[in-house]
């Protein structure tokens, strides 16, 4: 009886204490799909978001304690890097890929610009492990998260108790990330109906359908699939994409369709950082396309586009720059936590 | 009195669930090179003597089924378990089965199904901090074993297993089949000389991801487990 008494007692202390935790809810507009990651497997709370906001920000998970995600993946970019056209590590250490934006995540099923991640859970091992980016033994990053004073409380406010799992690292990393949700731009005011297309805006709004929409589909401005848009290969690096994943000749050339959200703040743009400017990726539609056995139909003798068209297109491709998600003070680097000596004053 | 008959229900349910007792179902597994136990430290020592030594050893065995004139009698809910050289404890497996169950074969599979793999972080021995990961391209290892041995001409001998994969073509979860006779306890050999016997080492010595050579050595484990006598 005695003992039954002592167990409903920790069963309520412990719902109690979970109830303490804040629940988040994701908020996205209604015109878009629901988001494929399951949140009932890591539901958002405020505490896991904080928890995963410092680690990306936390150099501690690079080898050398000097790369953080954010590194590559700057807030004022919308969290893609803009200095390089390929990826720059530890060490100064070159990748073979451009870091892409991220935001809207949650609606992502596979990861990378070749699909080889299946969940963003797992996509954090990838940078950690890879020695051109962080370098860094997964075993070893929980041991130095252990053991750095700031984490037994963040974890402790996150998980009820403060150890220190691989699980819950990813996992909070995953909460942070989900809630990068770009659905401020005038695209999404002109949904809402609280701005307005200018008719040039409209006219390219218009070509947009026609030409990008089936790949860069709306709202998301992306189905996450993966196609041939008919780039040269670049031969110093002679990146298969997708087929170098699956061993399938049919995947040959094959790169996840990026969103066309941000792309002010994203250039230089493909996977290889190609081009600088989005003059030039229009141009490549017009008359860049390569012929490869793998190219989309849709792109088999280019788009024909005339100039008015061009300029149309380019002004309705930047009502899509979400100014509101990347100067969003939630998303930046957590200054009282990282560095609270500094950062009292100002978040 | 509705509650009454609430706790009158709880405690016939209760009773007839004691009716049926649970016994604890061991399985011992252990890993036999050179025809000697792994798990015992001073064979290991023993071992730096022979052309061919093993480092690590690590690999999840997940669904324990057990059958009965071809059917199914019991299986376990879901549950992967990371068997490793460098924890002797986690060969032993225990779990629970109805006392008076007859049985005459038990299957498990050797490896991570592919449901587990696209189902984002998991905890405990399914944790990625185990090593059992694949960091550049998702999925779980499902078996890993190092060594050196003297055929081999990669640096320092070394050969390097890390079997895995969940998708077609390079699936390489297996699924053993042993005849048992009803005991509560069972005792399964890994034989590593079985697959050492297969492969040649001077020429297949690293395996780090799917492919056909994963496939047929997840294929060739299958075989290296046999019921001890
Ligand atoms: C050295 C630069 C670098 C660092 C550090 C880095 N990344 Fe990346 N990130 C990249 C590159 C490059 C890619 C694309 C890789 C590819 O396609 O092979 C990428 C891809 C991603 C993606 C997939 C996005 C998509 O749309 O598919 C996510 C998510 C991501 N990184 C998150 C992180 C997190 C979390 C960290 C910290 C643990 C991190 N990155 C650290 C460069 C970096
Ligand atoms: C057949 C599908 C397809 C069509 C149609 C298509 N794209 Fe793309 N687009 C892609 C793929 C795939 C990539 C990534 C290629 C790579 O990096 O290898 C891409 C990349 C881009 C990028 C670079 C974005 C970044 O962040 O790096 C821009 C900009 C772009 N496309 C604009 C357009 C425009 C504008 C149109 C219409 C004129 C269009 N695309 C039509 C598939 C398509």
């Amino acid at each position: 009886m005695k003992i039954k008494l002592i167990i409903s007692m920790v069963v309520l202390i412990i719902c109690s204490a979970s109830m303490l935790q804040d629940k988040y809810e994701l908020l996205y507009p209604n015109y878009f799909p629901s988001p494929v990651y399951d949140f009932e497997k890591n539901e958002l709370t405020t505490e896991k978001i904080e928890l995963g906001r410092a680690l990306f920000y936390d150099p501690i998970l690079s080898k050398d304690n000097s790369i953080s995600c954010a590194s590559c993946h700057s807030p004022y970019n919308a969290f893609a890097h803009t200095d390089h056209d390929l990826s720059h590590g530890i060490e100064d250490k070159i990748g073979i890929r451009n870091a892409p934006a991220l935001f809207n995540l949650a609606w992502q099923t596979t990861f990378m610009w070749d699909g080889a991640i299946n969940h963003l859970d797992m996509q954090a091992l990838a940078p950690i492990s890879s020695p051109t980016e962080m370098g860094e033994d997964f075993k070893n990053v929980v041991e130095k998260i252990k053991r750095k004073p700031i984490y037994p409380k963040l974890f402790f406010q996150a998980y009820g108790d403060s150890l220190v799992t691989g699980e819950r690292l990813l996992k909070a990393l995953s909460q942070f990330q989900l809630t990068l949700v770009s659905a401020g731009s005038k695209y999404d005011g002109v949904k809402k109906e609280t701005a307005e297309f200018s008719d040039q805006e409209t006219a390219g709004y218009i070509t947009f359908l026609k030409h990008c929409n089936a790949c860069h589909r709306e709202p998301l401005f992306s189905t996450y699939q993966f196609k041939n848009n008919g780039l040269s290969i670049d031969s110093s690096l002679n990146d298969f994409g997708k087929g170098v994943i699956t061993q399938k000749a049919k995947d040959s050339l094959l790169f996840k369709i990026p969103s066309l959200r941000n792309l002010s703040y994203t250039y230089p743009y493909m996977h290889d950082g190609r081009f600088r400017k989005l003059k030039e990726v229009i141009n490549h539609y017009t008359s860049g396309i390569q012929e490869t056995a793998t190219l989309d139909v849709r792109l088999k003798n280019g788009i024909s586009l005339t100039e008015n068209e061009k300029v149309d297109l380019l002004a309705f491709l930047l009502t899509l720059d979400d100014k509101n998600f990347v100067f969003n003070p939630k998303n930046k680097f957590p200054k009282k936590i990282l560095l609270p000596s500094e950062g009292i004053m100002n978040n | 009195m509705r509650n009454n008959i609430l706790i009158g229900i709880l405690l016939l349910a209760s009773g007839s669930i004691r009716a049926q007792e649970d016994i604890l179902f061991e399985l011992h597994f252990e890993p036999l090179l050179h025809n000697t136990s792994l798990l015992v430290e001073n064979n290991r020592e023993e071992f730096a003597s022979y052309d061919l030594t093993v480092e690590t050893l690590k690999f999840y065995l997940s669904s324990f089924e057990l059958y009965n004139d071809g059917k199914p009698v019991f299986s376990t809910i879901q549950n992967c378990y990371l068997l490793d050289l460098a924890d002797p404890d986690s060969w032993k497996i225990s779990l629970t089965i109805p006392e008076k169950l007859s049985f005459d074969q038990l299957n498990f599979q050797l490896g991570v199904d592919s449901l587990t793999n696209v189902s984002g972080a998991m905890g405990d021995d399914l944790d990625p901090v185990n090593g059992m990961y694949w960091t550049w391209q998702s999925g779980y290892i499902n078996f890993k074993l190092e060594g050196t041995a003297t055929t081999c001409p990669a640096r320092n001998n070394r050969f390097q297993y890390h079997i895995g994969g969940y998708q077609a073509p390079f699936e390489s979860l297996q699924t053993i089949q042993l005849p048992v006779n009803p005991n509560s306890k069972i005792s399964i050999t890994l034989n590593l000389d079985t697959i050492f016997n297969e492969v040649n080492l001077s020429e297949n010595y690293k395996i780090m991801s799917p492919s056909e050579s994963s496939t047929i050595f997840s294929k060739l484990l299958k075989k290296a487990f046999v019921i001890k006598r």
